[in-house]
């Protein structure tokens, strides 16, 4: 039987606050700016209370907790934490898939027996985190990817859920789709459309009109709703490029311009290699011309980009190769692939990886 | 007019302990040059390439005048080396800047230049003044067991200098490049509360050079830009590196299991015949312990040549292999000075340490500690 464990940090950014500064514990406090256009990043179980939640604009959250406290968003704290609590799952199996910063899921099948021993590995990860971050969790056990998941939500904060097939075949047909894992906004509101909207009527749509309205996807849909997941956790789980390209209202015909929308797009690219914690090795740099040919040009450096910087001598250098005298240019895109855990004989490990 | 005698032995002794910080590639030609400043009985000199700055005194019986002079370096430098002590009578005309230096035999003249426009020293900003003092022979072993792990990473200017950590229970000396890290604690010297700074790599080497000429305590005073490091004689001034140190004791493992003794100058000398025939690129040496041996071996495939040694050790944990950057190792047994080495070691991914198996002194606790290289793909 496969065993799954998933482990969800309780409103992590919020509780590393709390835990850094304890005049901000037992109080409502949101990660994000209190700006006009701000918006939440996390919410604490106090302010949660008043209704507060992440993705809320801090207009409606301050509305709502007049109280409300905000602090700045500290990206490479949560990383630097985020690193102690993967490490400790890391200690028990090699199997884990990171969803995000705060939560993962753990193939537990070769070292438990049954959900009852998974359970007992889980209180000792859970006492692990809470040993070296001193930040509450909460764990979800299964056998499956998709109830362990469900399960970690059912016991919020703080939680231990072991979620039996049986128990699962009664609470799914009660699930919201919304609740799905895997469901998102737009995939609800389409099931919405179509009069779906818990996992009994997912049930009853039956498999043939799922498959005919969402592909491939309607069946696994099905399945779900019927406690079945087969999706492995999917330990080696890598990207394999990030990128980032834009296409251009009016083409480029300056260099001046060039510069300043490749600047663009080397943040633009940044910001998602930073949100992915992914480091690569091979910088690509993508250039359409107006007549939609293409030209891509590419360099492999010795070690992960890490830094912003770097990137930006790299493409720089890359942008120098092409030819853009006399050329309208109509979309330039910039990635960085070669992630691979080239733990190649001979490669040097890093004390602190970034 | 300014004159003054002086034994050309102790002056060249004087100018070669602060000679060391003149840049060949100064953008300052003043900096080519040492300024003297005559004042009472006291010559003071100094030598800068404006990140670091040095002066050393001299108290002398016989001075006349008053008055600062930039006299060139390295023809006075050479000028003094060929000397056999005697007494040197330097007349300083203050008006055309001639500096006639009278010997036994003969006289050396040279012009000098206006001391007024060598640059000023900074000020340190008393608001954020922060001071202790420190035995001499500390502050050398400090620089000393951690220099040469400084890093020389442009991209990461913090990591190219020595990490001071100033506290009541002690002081702690921490250098890394990300590869390796060694962290030097001494008890013996304290301050009265805790701060920090991390010294560049430049002026750390010219303290290394002028401690061993004193012997009694340093003043170290600095604030977030500069530190000034002051003994009886010589006096240290540099710009420090700014921003944060990362954070290296939560990298240090506490708790790792295989515990191995080895005699140091064996498996050095194990590792520098072995690691000839590792790889060029590489440098990648495996360390396997079985029994009480260690086997250390390595192959270069592209020249199909390969080399083990085995030596005695004292371990009593479970077998594994490890793999190492040779030279890396190698810098780090050479940095110890104990008869035997301690290797602590957890697995092939992650750290390991290397203590000395008996401390030099009661009152210091060195650590090295090494990141290991894959060796299976």
């Amino acid at each position: 039987m496969k065993l799954v464990i998933h482990i969800d940090m309780d409103a992590f950014f919020a509780s590393v606050e709390q835990n850094d500064d304890p005049s901000l514990r037992g109080k409502p406090v949101v990660v994000g700016s209190p700006s006009e256009r701000g918006v939440i990043a996390a919410a604490s179980y106090e302010a949660r209370k008043f209704g507060v939640r992440s993705a809320m604009p801090a207009q409606v959250a301050c509305r709502l907790c007049p109280d409300l406290i905000f602090v700045r968003h500290r990206k490479e704290r949560y990383r630097e934490v985020s690193d102690i609590v993967f490490k400790q799952f890391y200690l028990f199996t090699s199997k884990v898939e990171p969803l995000s910063v705060d939560e993962a899921f753990l193939d537990v099948s070769d070292c438990c027996a049954d959900l009852l021993s998974a359970r007992d590995l889980a209180v000792r990860i859970k006492e692990a985190i809470m040993k070296e971050t001193s930040l509450s969790s909460s764990a979800g056990i299964a056998c499956n990817k998709f109830l362990a998941k469900m399960a970690s939500d059912m016991e919020k904060p703080d939680g231990l859920k072991v979620l039996t097939p049986e128990e699962a075949t009664l609470l799914i047909p009660e699930l919201p789709v919304d609740k799905f894992y895997g469901i998102g906004k737009v995939t609800a509101e389409k099931l919405h459309r179509y009069g779906i909207h818990t996992g009994a009527d997912m049930v009853e749509a039956g498999p043939d009109f799922l498959h005919r309205n969402f592909g491939k996807s309607g069946s696994f849909y099905f399945d779900m709703a019927r406690g079945i997941d087969n999706r492995e956790v999917e330990c080696g789980r890598e990207r394999k490029s990030i990128g980032a390209e834009l296409t251009f209202e009016k083409d480029l015909t300056t260099l001046f311009g060039i510069i300043a929308e490749l600047y663009r797009i080397e943040q633009e690219l940044w910001r998602r290699v930073e949100e992915n914690g992914a480091a690569g090795r091979t910088i690509t740099l993508k250039v359409k011309y107006d007549d939609f040919k293409q030209i891509t040009k590419s360099i492999t450096i010795d070690t992960p980009v890490t830094d912003f910087h770097t990137l930006h001598g790299r493409v720089t250098d890359l942008r120098k190769s092409v030819d853009f005298s006399n050329r309208r240019i109509r979309l330039m895109g910039v990635t960085i692939s070669n992630f691979g855990l080239d733990d190649k004989p001979g490669k040097q490990l890093l004390i602190w990886k970034k | 007019m300014m004159k003054f005698v002086v034994s050309s032995t102790e002056l060249l002794g004087h100018l070669q302990g602060i000679s060391k910080v003149i840049s060949n590639k100064n953008t300052l030609p003043i900096l080519d040059n040492f300024l003297f400043r005559i004042e009472g009985k006291n010559i003071e000199i100094t030598a800068s390439d404006l990140e670091s700055t040095l002066i050393t005194t001299m108290k002398l019986e016989n001075v006349e005048g008053e008055g600062t002079i930039a006299i060139p370096a390295r023809i006075l430098l050479d000028t003094l080396k060929e000397f056999s002590d005697q007494p040197l009578a330097f007349e300083i005309n203050s008006d055309t800047m001639a500096v006639v230096i009278s010997s036994e035999k003969g006289k050396f003249s040279i012009v000098g230049q206006n001391g007024i426009d060598f640059p000023v020293l900074p000020a340190i900003r008393e608001d954020k003044k922060f001071s202790f003092f420190i035995d001499a022979n500390v502050l050398l072993s400090g620089i000393s067991k951690t220099v040469f792990a400084t890093a020389d990473d442009e991209l990461r200017p913090v990591m190219g200098g020595i990490f001071v950590e100033a506290g009541t229970d002690g002081i702690n000396f921490v250098a890394s490049d990300a590869h390796k890290l060694v962290r030097y604690k001494r008890t013996d010297a304290t301050a009265e509360s805790s701060a920090s700074f991390i010294l560049p790599k430049k002026p750390a080497s010219l303290l290394r050079n002028i401690l061993p000429r004193e012997e009694g305590s340093v003043g170290v005073e600095f604030d977030d830009k500069n530190a000034f490091f002051t003994l009886e004689e010589y006096r240290v001034v540099c710009r420090l590196v700014e921003g944060n140190y990362p954070n290296y004791n939560s990298v240090i493992p506490v708790n790792n299991p295989r515990r191995i003794v080895v005699d140091r100058i064996e498996l050095l000398n194990t590792l520098r015949r072995v690691s000839v025939f590792s790889n060029q690129a590489s440098n990648l040496i495996k360390l396997e312990l079985t029994g009480n041996q260690i086997k250390v071996s390595a192959q270069d495939i592209d020249f199909s040549i390969s080399a083990y040694e085995r030596i005695n050790c004292q371990y009593e944990g479970e077998e594994m292999e490890i793999g190492f950057k040779s030279v890396f190792l190698l810098e780090i047994l050479s940095n110890i000075s104990s008869t035997d080495i301690v290797l602590e070691l957890a697995d092939p991914t992650r750290a390991g340490l290397l203590l000395p198996a008996e401390a030099e002194n009661d009152n210091e606790d060195l650590l090295m500690l090494l990141m290991p290289m894959m060796i299976n793909a």
